[in-house]
């Protein structure tokens, strides 16, 4: 992106010295003269690099005469390069569409995920497995989720056991793979629901709930 | 106006940054605090027939884990992504992917086709909620499914949504906060949807916030609807993606953000990652810096510019340039009398407020009721200190006074919630609903 050059003022602003330090420095031969000369001086971005290296190396207790040495042999792009190894900043990842696409199949290989992808032809098919690992979503009893701390303690039979068959899904879902819902209905009262329900069923908790909170809700 | 090659950025006007510090004067005999706020206006889109917006990339990515089945979450979160399918254009891309424990990708990347549209209606319509939640997986399916239809130009964003907590896989806030990061900077965003009471704001905040995004809460399925509606549609109008606000400050000169937004510093720069910026889009900054001792006389400056992936403020007419801010070393007795710009106080303070205000909501949750009215308080007395006459100082005050009482007892969750999303929203200077402020 193109820089604003700076004025003489602007320049030593943005360094923290005094322009008259800036001069000194011209005339010692560590900064290159500015174009032009007079009020309409300007100096680049280079010169800002160079002022900042300058100081960070006289903080270094180096002498001026082995600065100048060292900034003799730079150029700007050097000098910038210097700043950046004082000063890293992360190198930009590309942008560019396979990188990209990559960069997430790689995460989701190491962290095992596996898609079940939808085709044209039919809603749901298994893809064929390539890799070894053991795929997530392994028919496994799932536990249900840690209680939040709580006064209340969970219900007596929380393990997973055959839940009711969902009434209208297509998609069955496996026994052992049910979990407790917890609704609070109020600060010492909680309705504590088996996932999934079937439609119906699930009107009836939505509605179980509505009253159940208006039970309990301050008069 | 050298001739642009990308005739999307034609028509593009009135871009702006106005940038305030507080006071100019800064004390020779000690370190000084003093607060800038930026000012920025995307540019508009001036009205022509012949401008194609850019296309955008979407992936919704929808919880089916069981509890959605409660309050018809699962059927209007289907159908709040089935309206929004139906405003996208034919070149735009849309993926759907469901996750419970097992992760569907229900509707591969496909362009907007009004077969592709009917067939997402089909699929969608068998989906019924099922059993636990690995948000992480689903995450990452959603940005796969992005990657795969990466535009150059234009939206690509992952739409993630939950009720409840992540349970099965990465768990851990700060690491998808980080993965998050990682791929908004390689060109994927996220931005996150929470219904109801049992999920992790912090988390999905962080997702969105580091995922160049936006986080949203619904505290019931209108709002969620509402909320889907309102980020595509947001989507569709983005001018400008990922813009920065940089510096370039002096090594002595520190800065920090009293804004919720990434600061990144390196190569002579500080760099404030706004994300994607609407058109007509104001966004307002605050920002700490914090000067060494100096003489008198002698001045200090900074220079700030905006930028932006797409080069749009570039290109927008009139161009904005860099704007550079001096401050000069005086002694204590003239730092003590100069005038203040009692606009940046308002900014300021209302910032340090949304802060406490998020600092309460957890405080409240833990039951720490005392420290969580503390928090409200402090900045209460701070606020009342430089109020003065100010009516708009002294209304937060008012405010904090108010709500210092709410959190110092038990709140629904909901309620914690609610305040939470409100103040997160105040705090990146959206509405309290969670839209984007426009001129």
């Amino acid at each position: 992106m193109p820089e604003d050059p700076y004025s003489l003022a602007d320049l030593a602003r943005l360094a923290d010295v005094t322009p008259r330090t800036v001069r000194y420095y011209v005339a010692q031969g560590l900064l290159p003269s500015p174009d032009a000369a007079g009020p309409a001086t300007r100096y680049g971005e280079g010169h800002l690099a160079r002022i900042r290296l300058i100081r960070r190396l006289q903080r270094d207790h180096l002498p001026l005469a082995e600065i100048r040495a060292r900034l003799e042999r730079m150029g700007d792009e050097e000098v910038l390069a210097a700043s950046a190894v004082l000063d890293p900043q992360e190198p930009e990842p590309s942008l560019v569409a396979q990188d990209t696409l990559d960069f997430v199949r790689t995460l989701m290989r190491d962290a095992g995920v596996r898609p079940t992808v939808a085709t044209p032809q039919s809603p749901v098919r298994r893809l064929e497995s390539m890799e070894a690992p053991a795929p997530r979503g392994a028919r496994a009893p799932s536990l249900p989720p840690a209680p939040a701390p709580a006064p209340a303690s969970p219900p007596p039979s929380v393990h997973s056991s055959p839940g009711p068959v969902p009434e209208s899904s297509p998609a069955r879902t496996a026994p052992d793979r049910t979990t407790w819902e917890r609704l609070v209905i109020s600060p010492d009262v909680e309705l504590h629901v088996r996932r999934p329900l079937g439609r119906q069923t699930n009107k009836r908790v939505d509605q179980l709930e509505r009253i159940a909170r208006e039970l309990f809700e301050d008069p | 106006m050298t001739h642009n090659p990308n005739p999307n950025l034609d028509h593009l006007v009135d871009p702006r940054l106005i940038v305030r510090p507080d006071r100019y004067l800064i004390r020779a005999n000690g370190r000084s605090t003093r607060f800038l706020v930026v000012e920025i206006a995307a540019p508009t889109v001036a009205p022509d027939p012949s401008r194609r917006r850019p296309p955008v990339n979407l992936a919704f990515v929808l919880d089916r884990s069981g509890s959605m089945g409660g309050h018809n979450k699962l059927s209007l979160a289907k159908q709040a992504v089935l309206e929004s399918i139906h405003r996208l254009e034919v070149e735009d891309r849309f993926a759907v992917v469901t996750y419970d424990d097992q992760i569907d990708v229900v509707m591969p990347g496909t362009l907007a086709t009004p077969e592709a549209r009917r067939e997402a209606a089909r699929r969608l319509a068998g989906i019924e909620p099922r059993n636990s939640t690995d948000l992480h997986a689903g995450w990452l399916t959603g940005c796969e499914q992005v990657a795969a239809g990466l535009g150059a130009e234009g939206v690509n964003r992952v739409l993630l949504l939950t009720d409840g907590l992540a349970n099965r896989g990465v768990t851990d806030p700060a690491e998808l906060a980080r993965l998050a990061y990682d791929l908004r900077r390689r060109g994927v965003t996220t931005s996150t949807f929470g219904v109801g009471s049992d999920f992790d704001e912090a988390l999905l905040q962080a997702m969105a916030d580091n995922g160049g995004g936006h986080f949203y809460y619904a505290g019931d399925v209108a709002q969620m609807r509402d909320h889907i509606t309102s980020e595509v549609g947001e989507t569709l109008e983005v001018v400008a993606r990922e813009v920065v606000l940089e510096l370039t400050l002096p090594d002595s000169v520190r800065i920090d953000s009293l804004s919720p937004f990434r600061v990144e510093q390196g190569g002579g720069r500080t760099r404030i990652l706004l994300g994607d910026m609407v058109s007509g889009q104001l966004l307002t900054i605050a920002l700490r810096l914090t000067f060494d001792f100096g003489s008198v006389g002698r001045e200090v400056g900074i220079v700030l510019r905006v930028a932006d992936r797409d080069r749009a403020f570039e290109a927008a007419t009139p161009s904005i340039s860099s704007v550079s801010l001096t401050w000069t070393y005086a002694d204590t007795n003239a730092n003590d009398v100069q005038p203040r710009d009692v606009e940046v106080d308002r900014v300021v303070a209302r910032l340090f407020a949304e802060r406490a205000k998020q600092e309460a909501v957890r405080l409240n949750r833990e039951g720490r009721y005392d420290e969580a009215r503390h928090a409200l308080d402090g900045v209460r007395r701070r606020v009342h200190e430089y109020a003065g006459s100010d009516t708009v100082l002294r209304g937060l005050v008012d405010e904090l006074s108010e709500e210092q009482v709410q959190f110092a007892a038990p709140m629904p969750e909901m309620a914690r919630k609610a305040a939470y999303f409100a103040s997160s929203n105040l705090s990146r200077m959206r509405t309290a609903e969670g839209k984007s402020r426009r001129a």
